[in-house]
């Protein structure tokens, strides 16, 4: 059963045509155009839950939907619906729907709320373009978007140093790391044409000969040119990029500069996401089975479990409140990708359970540190705290929230971490060794996860400290309670349904949701899917029982630990942040050494410099293609031809020699009549004339402006004569070998056949003529007929350079001043 | 623009006024290679010619009468433009830039034409019409209308230039 196509586009576009009426509607609605916005992502919301059920049954091997694209390379917007997807897509609508309505209430007054709504639009169309997208290069496509309205959307506070900083972080980061992705892309589609019984294709899932159709034959074809790794490797560092993974978790904590509403739905609940959402879509293609630590866990696990711990370490060293939950997002998302590391059942499991709860408590907690500063004026933790009294019903949120961050049963991220050291304890279990590391690296990122979960929840109770002003603060607008209030209640089911459970009583449609969200990640196919709380002693369950009692012990000492932190991030050349500083210093320098030694203001440089960079391209391209040079094997030519040649030589030669311009460029045209001669005794009768007029018309003009030029240039200094020397020299070569190369190749004769017999008028022929052009000319019959597209690109040129010219020349000093 | 002796002095100075053998010369030539010209441009279907050709001499023609003239008589006695220059596009680089972006609309307005006849862009005919005294028979080729559009591009454009650059 295939999704409806239609509907799968209609969710696609809606989002870019709300974007684009979004300065229309904001005309009209002015400030309530985020309910128009929560509107488009409502309508997205129903529309793919009418697709559920297909989505739910979906199979790798069938149900794409297919639009043509780039034919001619094999590439499609392919669109397909299963259980990841719809996950990925319901976040990015339903917390959209949200995130607009809390919006109405955080952005009012604020700048620019035309561009915000319609970027944050834009954005969520990416978003589930990323999530539906079965072609890689439409993934691709998407992926970027993603990155280039986070830019704009970091960056919404353009005035400011900090926003501007950060927006640039991101992009490059992510960017960068998309860059890796595409580089994987092509890798990867390139091998599938070697895979036994598989097309070259760029499709990933959803038709019978995509690849994760045959998973198999891609691994083998992989690791039979040897480019497994490094192909795993090139998916892992766009992922890594994206999701905030060591060490390029460097811009997320920068993101925050972005409004609140931004920082939920992007960095914590989307765009994050899509790392980890191209790790769990890739996890079947990638993971062979019966292998107990294949290269997939060795790379993605390692990776997911050490930014796990390597970030909650820094959460806790966090100042503010929002650089708390950054740190905390990298930390949740490295979980993440570590289940989908692990080869075990229990490990997708934690992946894919792990994405709903971390939204739903990541993103109520990110609209709650939206509150806190709308309404106490402050976002650093140190000045919080005791706020319960003032925000009772944000604070109930909170306690729902941070306990499932911290993992507490029966809190929903509970289950989801119970899963993740129960799969990390199986490896260790069975592999021994070093894997040990596995799970005590797990334990030890949650004791740091416990604890910044309770100095955020302290951020309600205790005392407050002194300088907290508190009659200033009032209980929030109800457009930002209530997306707070839904989605901690909804935190709340989810650990409410594991505790049902466990006596018994199981929310089926929750439960099969997630089993087809499971199911798109595991190996072996899908099967069903609970949850419930530990009901007899194991050793995960104790894991998860020392990770709790450990971080509430070490709690009271929570501001030493915080310094420490601090100090051991202040130490010099550990942090990433400091190399990222350096590389754009760095760059910066590069770029002040262009003005000096490229764009020096003199024509002369800038001559020199194109004329020899295109020669070095060009023979470049010739040695790297091996293109072989004609054997010379002697030609004859007529006395005619050769006294014209010796003329045009000695023309040349002349030129070196002129005592003066005028004298220079007189000689020059020597040369130049000397070749239109060279062509009517060549029988090319054409080209003669055009040579005879354009000479013409260039010694006209240059006539023309020899009159404003200096009679002289100065002593040309040894080192100049001999680079300029150098550079015509080069020039010359490259003419010479182009020439000889053009002319060596025989191109297939029937072309010219063609234009012989097709191009005269025929023997017969009635009034009018069609089939035939009828022309006795053949080179003006080539240039206004046959490739008479060609003539008009060409003409097309010609007007753009006039055009250019105009408002180069003619219109300069007359625009704006800068 | 006249320096007093009713003569155009145009921005050149006037100890190097030309000689009257190459002001008679460029009399006498320029209609000869404007006729040339336009002989290039008809005949190009089927002997050596073309647009492309008879737009540079074309253009040959002005820049000489240009040279030996001055760019001002060229635009106030032969093309009759006497409002002076001031803006981008006014005078006579009005006209040249309306030259050139007129022989591209020709160009593919041709090829548009071919389209609502139900044949692909820029294809082309020709048609035999019989009967003509003096000729007897005489081929029409819708390429000529293409060929046209290219030959005012050429002249349009780079008069354009010339236009702009020499007044550099």
């Amino acid at each position: 059963m295939s999704p409806d196509a239609a509907v799968l586009l209609a969710v696609l576009g809606l989002p870019f045509l709300g974007a684009a009426l979004v300065p229309v509607v904001h005309r009209v609605l002015g400030e309530r155009t985020a309910y128009f916005a929560a509107g488009v992502a409502a309508v997205c919301l129903a529309l793919l839950a009418t697709q559920a059920d297909a989505a739910l049954h979906a199979t790798p091997d069938a149900g794409a939907v297919v639009v043509p694209w780039i034919p001619a390379l094999g590439v499609e917007l392919a669109l397909y619906l299963d259980g990841l997807a719809l996950l990925v897509g319901v976040l990015a609508t339903g917390v959209g729907v949200l995130v607009f309505i809390y919006s109405a209430g955080y952005m009012r007054d604020e700048p620019g709320t035309q561009r915000y709504y319609a970027t944050l639009l834009a954005f969520m169309g990416s978003m589930l373009g990323v999530a539906l997208a079965a072609d890689l290069i439409a993934l691709f496509v998407f992926w970027e978007l993603t990155s280039v309205t986070s830019f704009l959307l970091i960056g919404h506070y353009r005035t400011t140093d900090a926003g501007r900083y950060a927006a640039r972080k991101s992009m490059l980061v992510t960017v960068v790391g998309g860059l890796f992705l595409l580089v994987g892309v092509v890798l990867l589609a390139h091998v599938t044409g070697e895979a036994p019984g598989l097309a070259r294709t760029f499709t990933l899932v959803g038709t019978d000969g995509s690849m994760l159709a045959n998973p198999e034959g891609v691994r083998g074809a992989l690791e039979t040119r040897g480019l497994f790794v490094p192909v795993v490797a090139l998916f892992v560092v766009g992922a890594a990029a994206k999701s905030a993974q060591v060490p390029l978790q460097i811009w997320l904590p920068d993101a925050m500069e972005a409004p609140t509403p931004v920082s939920a739905f992007l960095h914590s609940a989307t765009m994050v996401k899509a790392g980890v959402y191209l790790v769990g879509r890739l996890r079947p293609l990638f993971l062979p089975p019966d292998v107990a630590v294949p290269d997939w866990t060795l790379l993605v696990a390692t990776l997911g479990l050490v930014s796990m711990a390597v970030t909650a370490v820094l959460a806790v060293g966090a100042t503010d409140v929002k650089e708390l939950l950054a740190y905390s997002t990298a930390s949740h998302l490295g979980l993440i990708i570590a289940g989908y590391g692990l080869a075990t059942e229990a490990g997708v499991e934690a992946g894919a359970f792990h994405i709903v709860n971390h939204a739903l408590f990541k993103a109520a907690l990110f609209l709650v540190a939206g509150i806190v500063a709308h309404e106490a004026g402050t976002r650093a933790i140190h000045d919080l705290g005791g706020l319960a009294e003032h925000l009772p019903v944000t604070a109930a949120v909170t306690v729902v929230a941070a306990l499932g961050m911290a993992g507490v049963p029966p809190f929903n991220g509970f289950y989801s971490k119970e899963l993740l050291f129960e799969a990390t304890w199986e490896v260790a279990a069975h592999e021994g060794g070093l894997y040990l590391l596995f799970p005590a690296i797990a334990v030890f990122g949650s004791v740091f996860t416990v604890l910044y979960s309770i100095r955020f929840l302290m951020l309600f109770f205790g005392e407050p400290p002194d300088g907290l002003a508190d009659p200033e603060i009032q209980a929030p607008p109800w457009s930002m309670l209530a997306p707070t209030v839904l989605l901690g209640g909804l935190a709340g089911l989810v650990g409410l349904a594991g505790v049902l459970a466990t006596v018994g009583v199981h929310v089926e449609a929750f439960e099969s949701f997630l089993a087809s969200v499971v199911a798109s990640s595991a190996v072996a196919g899908g099967h069903g899917f609970e949850y419930h709380l530990p009901t007899s002693p194991s050793p995960y369950a104790g894991m998860s029982l020392l990770a709790i009692g450990l971080g509430a012990v070490l709690y009271p000492s929570y501001d030493r630990i915080h310094r420490g932190v601090r100090r051991l991030r202040a130490v010099p050349h550990t942090s990433p942040d400091a190399y990222y500083d350096a590389g754009i210093e760095g760059l910066d320098r590069l770029g002040a050494l262009v003005p000096r030694y490229v764009q020096t203001g003199v024509v002369r440089t800038y001559a020199a410099v194109l004329l020899a960079s295109t020669s070095l391209l060009v023979l470049g391209g010739y040695t790297a293609t091996g293109v072989d040079l004609p054997a010379f094997d002697g030609f004859v030519v007529g006395l005619p031809i050769a006294l014209v040649l010796l003329v045009a030589v000695v023309g040349a030669a002349a030129v070196g020699t002129a005592p003066s311009h005028v004298a220079g460029v007189l000689t020059l045209s020597i040369l130049g009549f000397m070749v239109a001669v060279f062509y009517v005794l060549a029988s090319a009768p054409d080209l003669a004339l055009t040579q005879l007029v354009v000479e013409t018309l260039v010694l006209v003009i240059l006539l023309l402006v020899l009159d404003e030029l200096p009679a002289f240039y100065g002593e040309a200094t040894r080192l100049r004569s001999i680079t300029d020397g150098f550079v015509a020299a080069l020039v010359g070569a490259t003419v010479l070998v182009t020439v000889l190369v053009a002319t060596a190749g025989r191109p297939d004769d029937r072309i010219a056949e063609f234009f012989v017999e097709n191009g005269g008028v025929p023997a017969e022929h009635g009034p009018v003529l069609l089939d035939a052009a009828g022309g006795g000319n053949l080179v003006n019959v080539i240039l206004v007929d046959f490739r008479a597209f060609d003539t008009l690109g060409e003409i097309t040129v010609l007007a753009i350079a006039a055009l250019s010219v105009l408002t180069l020349i003619a219109m300069r000093g007359t625009g704006e001043a800068p | 623009m006249s320096d007093g002796r009713g003569r155009p002095a145009g921005r050149r100075d006037p100890r190097r006024e030309t000689t009257v053998i190459a002001r008679l010369v460029t009399r006498t030539v320029v209609p000869l290679i404007l006729v040339t010209a336009v002989a290039l441009l008809v005949r190009g279907h089927n002997l050596p010619g073309g647009g492309f050709i008879a737009g540079v001499l074309t253009v040959t023609a002005f820049a000489l009468t240009a040279i030996i003239y001055g760019l001002d008589e060229l635009e106030e006695t032969l093309l009759g433009v006497t409002v002076p220059g001031r803006g981008v596009l006014s005078g006579v680089t009005e006209t040249f830039a309306g030259t050139f972006a007129a022989g591209l609309a020709l160009a593919a307005a041709g090829g548009v034409a071919a389209m609502l006849a139900g044949y692909p862009f820029l294809s082309q005919a020709v048609v035999f019409v019989e009967g003509v005294p003096l000729y007897h028979e005489i081929e029409l080729a819708s390429a000529l209308v293409f060929d046209l559009g290219v030959y005012l591009v050429v002249v349009g454009a780079l008069l354009t230039i010339l236009k702009v650059v020499g007044r550099e």
